[in-house]
């Protein structure tokens, strides 16, 4: 390895370490990291502020932009809300029945919105509704928790590793209908059943006060009933589009976009209001990962790193697409998805330019993203945001709790992704 | 006008060594929203308010959930009590710093720091900081808008 090859290396190990040291916010660590590595690659000529500019993907902040504007637009309606507490009445307070209908809101709405913000939202009324209900939410939220981030990698839009898989690889939005949704059907029956099953003793206790959930009114619980309907009619739309994009030539980024614009005019909201509820920081972490993956390319180092594999490793395609799996699986579990995706696409890309067939291993990258995070307290931001909430409780979800119930179902999900992947291989 | 003057003399107030416990049945006892603690100098050091107590009965979610307009029945909530572990806990745990005023101090500034600090009642404090009044609100009110009937 050449000079540039070693600093530009450097500096990303150094940003990925402190961002997952957790010390420093990481879209700040992302943002100097990218700065240096901008800097340094000019004095030693191995990159310049307009290569740096041609690897951000803006198909991928485009598309995260789209969705977070119109999420954004339908958090303060309190549909989500609405949703839950219609669950709640449908089960008529048996807890397995709430249990299920829960996860599968969060499920269906974390397939199509933001995962975070899905829970986010969806989680304090879970809370709600079972300290009325007089039982643990510990359940309920793990729950919702492990099946968003499953439900998640069935769509290009379920979560942000996928946004990034489909931009790089070209991958549409029927693609992973295709390959990544009759996947993803099983795995998320697989670890719904093993919740109920890991969680029996706790929903098998019978919930003291029934009534009081049966006189919950979904209807005041819609702040704008007007508005909802709008920005629901406008994701509708937006989800034909994403059906046809491949068909009618235009990129997913552009339906989110251009769903976002339509929306905005449609509604016209206080801007502001919506502005602030945009991820920003997710956006520049983003942005900020790109430039420094696009240093360490231009440095040789994703070269380096193809040549090492292709030497190393001599096992069956099916077998290295199934320790893909488990290799992002695992780190997924312990650090951050968004960095390890980033980093790794460019070494598929390598291979896949020296002859190997990299179609199958795309979702083997986006199954071992997305179940992996499944696995710890810390392995995604959904497992994070219901940690959070309920350490605001009574009963607070530990990292023990998470490990006897979140971890056997990371490995369930990963080994069922793995089986049905050897047993599809032929068809990616 | 000074506070002095339209205060309550006659305080309820704990112990430092009393458990949180003991300070509900004196809240029950006197009907006060706010519960002073000295300690064995009658030294003011800090305040209970109602709102304190009731916080340890009042669900997490309040915390979280702004709009609680579609819970028309908080169902279990109401029969749950705070766990008797927390009740025995030292009532120190649960009281804040003691904001006070002399006993010099003008109507209108007590008036102006209870809404600046969201309370009720306003402990009022002696030069070398013993307790020796409770103002509340309405005593604060009443006492200015008596001297209205003098406006010719």
């Amino acid at each position: 390895m050449n000079l540039p090859a070693v600093i530009s290396s450097l500096i990303f190990i150094v940003s990925l370490a402190l961002i997952f040291s957790e010390k420093i916010n990481r879209a700040i660590v992302a943002i100097t990291g990218g700065v240096i590595m901008v800097g340094i690659g000019k004095i030693l000529h191995f990159y310049s502020e307009e290569v740096a500019l041609e690897a951000v993907d803006f198909n991928t902040l485009g598309l995260l932009l789209g969705m977070m504007i119109l999420v954004a637009m339908l958090e303060p309606t309190g549909f989500f809300e609405y949703l839950a507490v219609i669950a709640a009445r449908t089960s008529k307070g048996k807890p397995v029945r709430l249990f299920v209908l829960l996860g599968s809101i969060t499920t269906l709405l974390s397939m199509f919105l933001d995962n975070v913000t899905t829970v986010v939202l969806i989680a304090p009324v879970t809370i709600l509704i079972s300290e009325i209900l007089g039982v643990s939410a510990i359940p309920y939220l793990v729950a919702e928790a492990i099946l968003s981030n499953t439900g998640g990698v069935a769509t290009l839009v379920g979560d942000p590793p996928n946004v990034l898989i489909g931009s790089a690889a070209g991958l549409s939005f029927n693609d992973f209908l295709i390959h990544s949704l009759p996947i993803v059907v099983f795995t998320w029956a697989g670890a719904l059943v093993l919740l109920l099953y890991l969680f029996k003793k706790e929903l098998s206790k019978r919930p003291r006060n029934v009534k009081a959930v049966m006189k919950l009114n979904p209807a005041e619980t819609l702040n704008q009933p007007g508005t909802a309907r709008r920005i629901l009619v406008v994701l509708g739309a937006a989800i034909v589009l994403f059906f046809a994009h491949d068909l009618l030539g235009i990129s997913p980024s552009f339906v989110a976009l251009e769903s976002a614009a339509f929306a905005l005019l449609w509604i016209r909201p206080s801007f502001p209001d919506v502005l602030k509820r945009i991820e920003w920081s997710v956006l520049i972490f983003f942005a900020a990962l790109f430039v420094m993956v696009g240093g360490l390319e231009s440095a040789g180092v994703f070269a380096s790193v193809v040549g090492l594999l292709e030497r190393a490793v001599h096992i069956p395609p099916v077998l290295f697409g199934v320790s893909l799996i488990w290799i992002v699986a695992l780190l997924s579990a312990v650090v951050d998805n968004v960095p390890i995706t980033i980093a790794l696409i460019p070494v598929i890309q390598g291979l896949g330019e020296n002859g190997m067939d990299i179609a199958p291993l795309w979702w083997a990258l986006a199954f071992g993203a997305g179940f992996g995070g499944n696995g710890t307290i810390i392995g995604s931001t959904a497992n994070i945001i219901v940690t959070t909430l309920s350490e605001k409780t009574r009963t607070p979800i530990t990292a023990t709790l998470w490990n006897k119930r979140g971890l056997p179902v990371m490995l369930l999900t990963c080994i069922i992704a793995s089986i049905m992947y050897v047993i599809l291989y032929s068809t990616f | 006008m000074e506070i002095s003057k339209y205060m309550k003399r006659n305080v309820i107030s704990i112990p430092e060594t009393s458990t949180i416990r003991e300070a509900a049945a004196v809240f029950v006892k006197h009907h006060i929203g706010l519960l002073p603690v000295v300690d064995k100098n009658k030294k003011l050091i800090g305040v209970v308010g109602l709102r304190d107590m009731l916080a340890l009965e009042l669900p997490d979610f309040l915390n979280f959930i702004a709009d609680v307009d579609y819970v028309h029945d908080f169902g279990a909530v109401e029969t749950t009590r705070p766990p008797a572990k927390t009740l025995d806990k030292p009532i120190k745990t649960l009281m804040s710093p003691a904001i006070s005023v002399p006993e010099d101090t003008g109507l209108l500034r007590v008036y102006a720091l209870m809404l600046q600090h969201q309370l009720h009642d306003m402990a009022i404090v002696s030069k070398d900081d013993e307790l020796v009044g409770v103002a509340s609100r309405v005593d604060i009110g009443a006492a200015i808008l008596s001297t209205w009937s003098k406006v010719a």
